[in-house]
């Protein structure tokens, strides 16, 4: 398949996936119990007959068909429309949030790939003990992303980066240490140790560029996986971030912030997917 | 021998924990005013938490609700995932590719974002047993796509072997040919998948309940253990407090040895 068959068919499966998640969570929402709750229903000053046409106003405004037209006026608009909750422009909101929860997720994922490589990659030339080593990634895996964080605030060490970086860095260690250790033992890279190649001009010249596909894959599993564990992370740090913002827009039922978040998040899986090129499963790794 | 010693472990927590709760003098939910915040003591071997509840007893209960609900929904995952794999894997391509995408669809969303969202929409006036089945069934109803993937894979592997289409030209219908043929073969995919997703979805209950979304109160669960860690007067007063999270981590710990083992068999 051409490169931009491919770029458009892969640019469409985004468009599609984005399309599917505000969908999904206008269903959600609009389905959800207290969705119609309104303050103005408890406030005593409004006389009966004011409240049963604010009620039927609602009614009208909440049916599917007026919430969809709406969401998607926002859109067209650029602002994705009002916050229910702030009152102000969702893209207003979102966008402060934005570059503090980039930075949480780059450094965390970058960090996490660090430390994962740098142990996976002796670890898995060993011919014994791999598992001993690998013992304090296996922990690290049993341990709930909460229960990190909250064990990082009681400790008064570390904090959202360290906790994002040790969850990445334990769920692709095991993926690696397997990739790395099948490439280790391949014939190729055999003859190259009996030839006297260095073991580092042997990672930079063969290893490398054989997993580099595989690795592609990986990182866009990273990015889904930081993009779970964000949430829980930037509550329980109390970091301004769109986690915080997407928790609170779930607890007070927040439609317009939750469809646009849900959209930036589609949007940035679409986007991890394209880049990496060739599809590799999680099976090869 | 490997796995008589995980197993072991675990069914000498399960039994301790059944039968702390048969033969204790108080209920999960029971409230000593008179010990809140208590270390420990005769009466309460690992203290109490902030209303007076035994935390021995709380323990029990959040190993046992955490361990049944996990597995209970992990069944039902597996069985939606073979289900929709195989309906993949014996459907024309066109139907495959549809539902192929639903399954990406969820895959590529962030679990845990899906889940938060799916569980807060639920009724807010349900009972501590309504919301811990609820919680339960959101995680079972969300965790089936990658399982669903690895059961496509494994059947249409399988649907193409020589005794495969040996049977069809038999005269064996599909139907037959899955339930006597593939399902069996399949055995070995579906235990992997099942023991995967036990420690999967414990984590995922404990990262809910931790955002005050998971089992509602007074029954006991692993997420609501953890919010007491928030507690800096309890921390303060025992370190008791820590039990829940280290019987956790054991608890996970022995479930994730299973699934490895589980996976390498496989």
């Amino acid at each position: 398949m051409s490169l931009p068959l491919t770029v458009v068919l892969r640019a469409g499966r985004t468009l599609l996936l984005m399309l599917l998640a505000a969908t999904g969570t206008i269903l959600l929402v609009r389905f959800a119990p207290g969705f119609f709750s309104d303050d103005r229903e408890m406030d005593a000053r409004y006389a009966q007959t004011a409240r049963l046409e604010i009620q039927a106003e609602a009614d009208q405004q909440h049916s599917l068909r007026s919430i969809a037209i709406r969401e998607v006026k926002g859109w067209l608009h650029g602002d994705f429309g009002q916050s229910r909750q702030f009152q102000v422009p969702v893209a207003e909101l979102v966008g402060a949030r934005l570059r503090v929860s980039a930075i949480l997720l780059s450094k965390g994922i970058l960090l996490g790939w660090l430390l994962a490589i740098c142990t996976a990659l002796p670890i898995s030339c060993l011919r014994k003990g791999g598992v001993v080593w690998g013992l304090p990634f296996t922990v690290l895996l049993a341990v709930p992303t909460a229960a990190m964080a909250t064990a990082c605030i009681l400790a008064e060490t570390g904090g959202p980066v360290l906790v994002l970086s040790l969850l990445i860095a334990a769920r692709e260690f095991k993926f690696l240490r397997s990739l790395l250790g099948a490439a280790w033992r391949s014939q190729h890279l055999l003859q190259g140790r009996a030839q006297g190649l260095a073991p580092l001009a042997l990672v930079r010249m063969h290893i490398l560029p054989n997993v580099a596909p595989q690795l592609y894959a990986l990182t866009t599993l990273s990015i889904v996986t930081a993009l779970g564990a964000f949430v829980p992370i930037e509550v329980i740090f109390t970091v301004p971030g769109v986690g915080q913002l997407a928790w609170s827009a779930v607890m007070n039922r927040d439609l317009p912030v939750l469809v646009a978040i849900s959209l930036l998040m589609a949007c940035i899986v679409g986007l991890a997917g394209m880049l990496s090129a060739r599809e590799f499963t999680l099976e090869a790794a | 021998m490997t796995k008589r010693m995980p197993a072991a472990a675990l069914l000498l927590l399960i039994a301790s924990a059944a039968l702390t709760l048969m033969f204790s003098r108080y209920d999960y939910a029971h409230q000593d005013r008179d010990a809140i915040m208590a270390s420990s003591s005769e009466e309460h071997s690992t203290g109490t938490d902030e209303l007076g509840r035994d935390r021995t007893v709380r323990v029990a209960a959040a190993l046992l609700v955490g361990l049944t609900g996990a597995t209970a929904a992990a069944a039902i995952t597996t069985l939606i995932a073979a289900c929709f794999g195989l309906l993949a894997a014996f459907s024309p391509r066109s139907i495959a590719i549809v539902l192929l995408f639903v399954s990406d669809l969820f895959l590529s969303l962030p679990w845990l974002f899906l889940l938060m969202m799916a569980r807060s929409l639920l009724p807010l006036t349900a009972s501590p047993v309504e919301t811990a089945v609820t919680t339960f069934l959101v995680l079972a109803a969300l965790g089936w796509p990658a399982c669903a993937r690895a059961i496509y894979r494994g059947a249409v592997q399988l649907r193409y072997t020589e005794w495969m289409i040996y049977g069809h030209a038999c005269g064996l219908r599909t139907q037959q040919l899955i339930r006597l043929h593939l399902l069996p073969h399949l055995r070995s995919l579906f235990l992997p998948q099942f023991l995967i997703c036990v420690p999967a979805f414990i984590v995922a209950e404990a990262n809910l309940g931790a955002l005050g979304l998971g089992v509602g109160e007074p029954l006991p669960s692993w997420g609501a253990m953890l919010l007491e860690l928030d507690n800096s007067a309890l921390l303060a007063r025992s370190h008791w407090v820590y039990l829940p999270i280290v019987l956790l981590v054991v608890v996970l710990l022995i479930l994730e040895s299973f699934s490895s083992e589980g996976g390498t068999n496989a």
